[in-house]
């Protein structure tokens, strides 16, 4: 499973973490766990230890296949929970780490799956640029904050109450934020600036580019409802799942149902 | 007057209209673009082939349904932005440089990328070693040699050619090795490595006795119709091997004929065939692109001034 024992680990300490939360999430006082954030923290490191390893092994930056993406993906958004719990401590919303848990645990069980082949190769001539490692890297920290704001989203949605809601609607701008910039320079500055240096094209209307570009376009739209009109609420919470959404298809979906220059992506 | 500018100025049309881009956007990643016409005739109903290709959903990110958008999101940021300028100016809103800058570097973009699409020249060639090219300027660029490299497994590795420049006789740069994503810079021009082939040539002898070369890809007129050299069959045996020749007759093939060596094809005497490694070059010429990474910049430099005052603003919050 994923690739090696290391892999499995992390795969094992997430759903351990999933688990305790979920038992927390159950009791009536709502209490935080001390817990389940060092068990995101432990697979976040096995993760990039998987990355770091194959990276030595290969003489680059290991992002450049679905596998080694996935890994790397999955490992960021765990070290982003851990992160939250950090700073946020007994007003962390246990649905949120619990729900974003589930995703690092879906992304590692696709990594695990026959679509991602786990071979240890180097990348191909259009692959090896820094820009690339900048770019992928990049987007995919930038998905990992739109990955927790997708859950605070659809918490937000199921919510009744108000005092919770300005919580989550607060946490979904607070990530989207963060990552709305860092996603913007990774996947569409340094994206096109590689294109450039690989193609001699620094913008293609490739399947992968547009729709990259179409979600960032709903991020800003949210940006622009959340925070300039002040229309906060029911809309920007649907943009928010929106645009993660169009994340998952951008990553996975263009890949297998849409030809373009990406098509090693 | 005052009504347009307002009109302009509204966010809620700038969220509508970046809607409405990223909505059409998505339809034309789902139809394949630049295909003939018979394609989408073939791949849809009539009446759906019809209505893409008298939208221009065919080569979408240059239809009017594409453009008009476009154009109206600019001049909605642009109001935007000078409304916000102006306000600021008069002390009416918030100091908030980074989305200015970040709106300032979106329309530096979008004037850069229509630079491009109207000024982006390239070319395409493939050279075998010891050809060259002649760009602007007078530069000659003489691939001296040309190297592809396999990984064990068969994956390619790396397209290395290596070219001289020269001006006037003189080298400018004796030796550079032009690889994927490290292209070759002549003075305005760049030189992409983009592939690579096994090019067929054919050694033809006119009535005359004087001998013409010819590459697959290349052709002749011969009584009014066009004799297309298409490549060799039979390779992998020298004795065996066979040149391909289209003929067309305005915009029809008409004919398909298969000659060796010693024979005949048109006023021609097919006198010698082989095959020869070239690689392909791609000359590029973008006055958009500098505009564009000037723009990005801008952009970036935007989106980290925002995260910094809000960081400060947060921090401002918390201390209240």
């Amino acid at each position: 499973m994923i690739g090696n024992i290391t892999g499995s680990a992390a795969f094992g300490l997430l759903i351990v973490a999933a688990i305790v939360q979920i038992l927390y999430l159950l009791r009536k006082d709502r209490k935080v766990d001390g817990f389940s954030h060092f068990l995101q923290l432990g697979a976040a490191l096995l993760l990039f230890s998987i990355t770091i390893r194959r990276s030595i092994q290969i003489r680059f930056p290991a992002i450049t296949n679905t596998f080694e993406s996935l890994v790397f993906y999955a490992g960021v958004i765990a070290l982003v929970l851990f992160v939250y719990r950090l700073l946020a401590g007994q007003k962390t919303l246990p649905f949120i780490s619990f729900g974003a848990t589930l995703i690092a645990v879906a992304l590692l069980a696709i990594a695990s799956s026959p679509v991602a082949p786990s071979e240890v190769v180097p990348p191909i001539p259009a692959l090896q640029s820094y820009w690339l490692a900048l770019h992928v890297s990049l987007s995919f920290v930038g998905e990992a904050f739109f990955a927790v704001a997708f859950v605070c989203s659809i918490a937000y949605l199921a919510s009744r109450d108000q005092e919770r809601k300005r919580r989550l609607e607060r946490l979904t701008y607070t990530t989207i934020g963060i990552g709305y910039p860092i996603f913007t320079i990774g996947a569409l500055i340094f994206g096109a600036v590689w294109a450039e240096a690989a193609w001699g094209r620094y913008w293609s209307w490739d399947p992968k580019e547009t729709w990259a570009l179409i979600t960032w376009l709903v991020y800003t739209a949210y940006l622009h409802t959340r925070f300039v009109k002040r229309m906060r609420g029911r809309w920007s919470a649907i943009l928010s799942i929106v645009g993660f959404l169009f994340t998952l298809f951008t990553f996975f979906g263009v890949n297998y149902l849409l030809a373009g220059l990406h098509s090693y992506a | 007057m005052d009504a347009v500018y307002k009109f302009f100025r509204s966010v809620k049309l700038a969220v509508v209209l970046i809607l409405v881009i990223a909505v059409l956007s998505i339809l034309a990643t789902l139809i394949p673009q630049q295909q003939d016409p018979a394609f989408y005739f073939h791949t849809y109903s009539p009446l759906a082939a019809r209505a893409v290709i008298a939208l221009g959903l065919d080569s979408f990110f240059r239809s009017l349904l594409f453009l008009v958008p476009t154009g109206l999101f600019f001049v909605n940021l642009s109001v935007c932005t000078v409304d916000r300028l102006a306000r600021r100016s008069r002390g009416k809103a918030k100091r908030r440089h980074g989305p200015d800058l970040i709106h300032i570097g979106l329309l530096v973009l979008i004037v850069g990328a229509m630079f491009s699409v109207f000024a982006r020249r390239e070319a395409m060639v493939y050279l075998a070693e010891g050809e060259e090219i002649v760009l602007p300027g007078e530069y000659t660029v003489r691939v001296l040699s040309f190297e592809f490299e396999q990984y064990e497994d068969g994956r390619p590795k790396a397209w290395i050619s290596t070219v001289r420049v020269r001006r006037n006789g003189e080298d400018v740069i004796p030796s550079y090795p032009i690889e994927v994503n490290r292209p070759l810079k002549v003075n305005r021009v760049k030189v992409y490595q983009t592939s690579y082939a096994d090019q067929a040539r054919a050694i033809l002898v006119d009535p005359e006795g004087v001998e013409h070369g010819i590459s697959g890809g290349e052709g002749f007129t011969w009584e009014g119709r066009l004799l297309l050299f298409r490549g060799l069959e039979g390779a992998a045996f020298p004795e065996m091997e066979r040149a391909i020749f289209e003929e067309w007759t305005g915009h029809e093939r008409t004919d398909v004929a298969v000659v060796a060596r010693g024979e005949m094809i048109g006023q021609y005497r097919v006198a010698d065939l082989s095959s020869r490694l070239v690689t392909g070059l791609k000359a590029v010429h973008d006055p958009g692109f500098l505009p564009v990474v000037a723009a990005l910049i801008i952009v970036a430099a935007g989106l980290s001034l925002t995260f910094i005052q809000k960081r400060r603003d947060q921090e401002g919050e918390q201390d209240q």
